[in-house]
């Protein structure tokens, strides 16, 4: 994974000035071995990744592994988050919305989604930071120090992108689910509106989310760098946009293999949380 | 849709989700605020000129550019410094005499300790320079020392060949004089002289206290932390919101903002980074002299500075600044003229027949392929400029501003290629010349030559005199403009923005100074 | 009460489509229908507010707003077009094969699709768009990479269930040929799904060129793009906010009027949502 475009040794050299004599480019590029063709520099690596090297960094020089890990917890801490509120936020809004069907409530979550799922996510960033840290002066502009308040913002970019297609999938589901026979025979039976809707309708929502969580971890990891990048927060997407940046190619190897790990576990998780949910997937695996 | 059962132990699941990130963040923010509450005066300074991007990590002077750190944020200090014209004046050393062509004494101040209060002596000078010489890529060959003596507070330096701007390259970041029986420590970090120490450092971030032992003056701020900021819009927002006291690198747009804004100052220096177009003599093109003469009519380097730049550059003449002796009026150039520019071609014989607008010679169109790269915002942003004034003179001028320039520039594929480039970092005029212009320049990329240059140049390498030094620079400068080899558009201004209370931090032309125990804040 | 509802259901699918229509014929015809030149500099002109002669202001190189906005939209909302059509032609084509054919064919597509489902879409565009460079050209060629296993899926899942109808069956048994199953029964059947995938992913693609934009992955200048146009002129959302506010305006009514049009698309095409 080498691209045409330059190498790092170019892009370090220019930044600072420029002014770098070939002979000690050639030096640097001697140490790092990207001198060598290209396939002989990508079995080096194959190499190294067999045997759990990931190779080091041709800016900092030092090794991948623990930097990546070092930067990975503030990562995981912004989705976690991330996470966390979109839950907490679209199931109630999705439900509610369904409930009050075409009506003004209804029309204002849409309008709502529509609106947070059609700005670029660095511009929403841009305006919260604009309202929260400038004009109300509420919370911190940069993440740099991990504290409760300078996770706010960034969360927040990250949950208004991700709200906005799981309450739109969470009200579609609970519309759909209050169709059902089996709604209609409790309702005919008698049985309170608030009991079908909690003991029915939303583990059905709870499904979905589950499986959008899936779906959209990806959108989420690459979100993720973009948001890290404006808010200073110092994790492995921030890592992975600077990397780029300066063509730090084992950097952006072990980000990409690492993303994928995470995101072939978490689609594993959701899998098996799947089993366990949904009676009818659990009964055709035993049966 | 699907049904669920065992909700309750889903719900349990994000509940601990949610109650794990709230004590994880609470954790962090508990172990951050007990360093963010000592007493005193603190400084906050967010820079975009700090982190590996930059490769100056850490302040250990010895390795890569994190000699920069080392004297920007006032940990270490230099045998010499430059002044505001960028001539060299003594710092940590009193004076120095110069034995022959080979050799050098310098003489130490005899009232400078370490920050751990260890005095600075020749022998600790002479350990750290021999320290500098094994470790360091760029300064052995820059230095070219033999051997380093020392008696008492003198060391006496003897070079291997001549080297007339050794003194200049000592003030090189890389020059920061450090105790070497303190060492370096695993994190980058070191022992100096200047007013600050170094308490921690990371990769985005460096934590300093005052020296209260500092040797020339008291430092006014307790503790500083030196942020790396890279995005330009959070920068901006950090210094709005009082975040950060100062910054460093905002984009041009938002200094527009802080100029109209009486809570905040700015300090800016003409530094010696320049915008230049090299022409490439293997482009039959460009081996037209008019063609050449034209480019350099048509960049018009007041509209460029004053409005795209929005006053952060000065229009520059030759390849060093104003502030040089050896700058700015000091030579001549084209001034910017379409009209002249339109008669020069005419008269070549480059003439608009088929009435496009664009003009034409023998058959061939008057198009010239502009490159350059995009990480220097200011770039693009010239070439765009310039793609518009040379059209004004029947010159169709095609911009390939890309991030692998290098691969163009190796398949010769350009007519001019636009690149900043410091000048003269270390004040001296030679490391210039000796990249861009002879015939074995790295940097001399559209190979350019003239035997009158190379032979300058060479009288350059044998001149111990900066007076006789400067005269050299100027006629070469003027050769290589009468040659309209290379046309310099702008030299950029560093601009330190800061908080109306800020006093004594000052941008200085080298870009090496910032923090001094001048600081201070007065809220 | 029923039919009246789809009737103004299909009411609201024409005022959609012919917003979209507009859009994309206003864009197409920009060249001709822009008030100035969108790339001609003007610095004397530069950053100028809105006003009767610059309807959205001006940008730093002193180009109109308007005019860039419009061509910006010819670049932003074709590349995003050809872009979904590519994929989902494709992937559709991939899946129908998939799914009819079977067996070792099936295993060894649905792998490779696999593969690519297996990275994260954002994550891998940014590293494919990051290891061939920028220009917009990459980022197409990057999303479009990550992008097509979707229909492949939606398409051969479709035709597993049309291949276990009874009238599937009848076809085949009928000597029909493949082509023509494949045209005559399968085709028809699977259109509108991968119909209101396509409109929703448009708006997706719109977002997802303008987030590579920011990482400078997107498209280089002077071409103008709704995308980068933002991301080059967010720094000057305090003292000139129309320059990122129009084309921010521009991919917000665009992607809101697709993300419209695939859900209106959705509604008419299955009915049992409509009651």
């Amino acid at each position: 994974m080498q691209s045409v475009a330059g190498d790092a040794v170019d892009a370090l050299y220019d930044n600072i000035s420029g002014g770098v004599s070939e002979e000690i480019k050639a030096e640097r590029r001697a140490e790092l071995g990207l001198d060598k063709p290209f396939l002989v520099q990508y079995a080096n690596w194959l190499k190294g990744l067999v045997q759990g090297d990931m190779g080091i960094s041709y800016l900092s020089g030092k090794a991948v592994f623990p930097t990546f890990m070092s930067k990975l917890p503030a990562t995981l801490l912004l989705m976690v988050s991330s996470i966390s509120l979109t839950v907490t936020v679209s199931i109630p809004l999705g439900v509610l919305a369904a409930v009050r069907q075409n009506r003004i409530l209804d029309y204002v979550v849409r309008g709502l989604t529509f609106a947070g799922n059609s700005l670029p996510g660095f511009f929403t960033s841009l305006l919260l930071i604009y309202f929260f840290s400038l004009k109300l002066r509420l919370l911190p502009v940069m993440g740099g120090t991990i504290s409760l308040k300078s996770i706010i913002l960034p969360t927040l970019t990250l949950a208004i992108a991700m709200s906005s297609k799981y309450i739109r999938q969470v009200r579609v589901t609970v519309l759909e689910e209050l169709q059902k026979d089996y709604v209609t025979g409790a309702r005919a039976r008698g049985v309170r509106e608030s009991v079908i809707m909690y003991a029915n309708v939303l583990k059905t929502a709870m499904l979905t989310i589950i499986t959008l969580l899936a779906l959209s971890i990806g959108s989420l990891l690459g979100g993720t760098a973009i948001i890290e990048t404006i808010f200073m927060w110092d994790g492995v997407g921030k890592l992975a946009v600077d990397s780029i940046l300066m063509r730090d190619y084992p950097m952006i190897q072990a980000y990409v293999i690492w993303m994928a790990l995470i995101y072939v576990a978490v689609n594993l998780v959701t899998d098996l949380l799947y089993h366990f949910l949904d009676p009818r997937i659990r009964r055709a695996h035993s049966a | 849709m699907k049904k669920a059962r065992g909700i309750g132990s889903l719900l349990a699941a994000t509940m601990l989700a949610l109650s794990m990130v709230v004590s994880g963040a609470a954790n962090v923010a508990a172990a951050s605020s007990g360093t963010g509450e000592a007493k005193g005066k603190v400084f906050n300074y967010g820079t975009m000129a700090y982190g590996v991007a930059m490769g100056n990590v850490g302040v250990n002077p010895h390795e890569g550019y994190s000699g920069w750190s080392t004297i920007r944020y006032g940990v270490g200090e230099t045998l010499f410094k430059f002044n505001a014209a960028m001539e060299l004046e003594p710092w940590l050393a009193k004076g120095y005499e110069r034995i022959d062509p080979y050799t050098i004494r310098i003489d130490l101040r005899d009232d400078v300790f370490f920050s751990n209060g260890e005095k600075m002596t020749g022998e600790s000078v002479k350990a750290c320079l021999e320290h500098l010489l094994a470790a360091h890529n760029r300064a052995p060959k820059d230095l070219q020392i033999k051997s380093i003596t020392a008696h008492g507070q003198s060391v006496t330096i003897t070079s291997e060949a001549k080297v007339p701007a050794l003194l200049n390259y000592l003030s090189d970041p890389y020059g920061a004089i450090i105790n070497m029986k303190a060492g370096i420590s695993e994190d980058k970090n070191v022992v100096g002289t200047g007013p600050y120490v170094a308490t921690q450092i990371s990769d985005t971030e460096i934590s300093l206290v005052a020296n209260g032992q500092y040797w020339n003056g008291t430092p006014k701020i307790d503790r500083i932390n030196i942020k790396s900021i890279t995005d330009g819009d959070t920068l901006t927002m950090a210094l709005q919101s009082g975040e950060i006291d100062a910054a460093q690198g905002l984009p041009y747009a938002s200094l527009q903002l802080f100029r109209s804004d009486d809570r905040y100052k700015i300090n800016s220096a003409s530094t010696s980074r320049v915008y230049q177009a090299c022409m490439n003599y293997k482009s039959e093109v460009i081996q037209d002299d008019a063609v050449r003469k034209a480019i350099a009519m048509g960049i018009d380097k007041e509209g460029f500075t004053s409005v795209l730049l929005q006053g952060n550059g000065s229009p520059t003449v030759g390849p060093f600044p104003a502030n040089f002796k050896f700058g700015g009026d000091a030579v001549k150039g084209e001034p910017y003229d379409i009209e002249g520019a339109k008669q020069v071609l005419e008269t070549a014989g480059w003439v608009d027949s088929d009435g496009d607008g664009i003009r034409e010679k023998g058959g061939h169109k008057l198009t010239i392929d502009w490159l350059t790269y995009t990480s220097r915002q200011e770039l693009p942003l010239l070439a765009e400029s310039v793609q518009a004034t040379l059209k004004l003179a029947g010159m169709d001028v095609k911009v390939n501003a890309t991030d692998n320039s290098k691969d163009f520039l190796k398949a010769g594929k350009w007519d001019v290629y636009a690149s900043a480039f410091v000048a003269a970092p270390t004040g001296d005029p030679q490391y210039y010349f000796t990249t861009h212009v002879v015939a074995s320049s790295d940097y001399n990329r559209g190979g350019y030559y003239n035997d009158m240059v190379e032979k300058l140049v060479e009288s350059l390498g044998n001149e111990f005199d900066p007076a006789k030094r400067g005269e050299l620079a100027v006629k070469i400068s003027q050769q290589i403009l009468d040659d309209h080899a290379y046309a310099y558009a702008s030299h950029l201004k560093m601009s330190l923005v800061m908080k109306e209370g800020v006093t004594g931090f000052v941008a200085h032309p080298s870009d090496y100074y910032e923090i001094t125990a001048n600081l201070d804040k007065n809220e | 009460m029923k039919a009246g509802f789809r009737i103004s259901k299909s009411i609201r699918f024409r005022i959609l489509l012919s917003l979209a229509g507009v859009l994309l014929v206003v864009s197409a015809l920009s060249p001709l229908l822009a008030p100035y030149d969108p790339y001609v500099q003007d610095l004397s002109q530069a950053l100028q507010p809105p006003s009767g002669m610059h309807w959205l202001g001006t940008d730093r190189y002193g180009r109109d707003m308007l005019s860039r906005v419009m061509v910006g939209g010819r670049t932003t909302l074709y590349t995003a077009l050809s872009l979904v059509a590519v994929i989902s032609v494709f992937g559709t084509l991939v899946g129908i094969v998939s799914g009819y054919k079977g067996g070792r064919i099936d295993t060894f597509l649905m792998r490779v699709s696999d593969i690519f489902l297996a990275f994260p879409g954002m994550v891998f565009a940014i590293a494919v768009a990051g290891v061939l460079g920028g220009g917009l050209i990459n980022a197409v060629m990057a999303l479009a990479f990550i992008s097509w296993p979707k229909y492949a899926r939606l398409a051969r899942g479709q035709v597993l269930s049309i291949k276990s109808l009874s009238y599937f069956s009848a076809a085949r048994l009928s000597g029909s040929g493949t082509v023509k199953i494949i045209f005559r029964h399968i085709l028809p059947n699977i259109t509108g799904i991968i119909l209101v995938t396509a409109t929703l992913d448009i708006g997706t693609m719109i977002m997802e060129l303008a987030a590579l934009s920011f990482l400078g992955l997107g498209a280089t200048p002077p071409t103008p793009e709704w995308g980068s146009m933002m991301s080059n002129g967010r720094s000057m959302l305090q003292t000139s906010p129309w320059v990122i506010l129009a084309p921010g305006c521009a991919i917000f009514i665009s992607v809101v009027i697709f993300n419209l049009l695939g859900d209106t698309v959705r509604d008419v095409l299955d009915p049992k949502n409509n009651q």
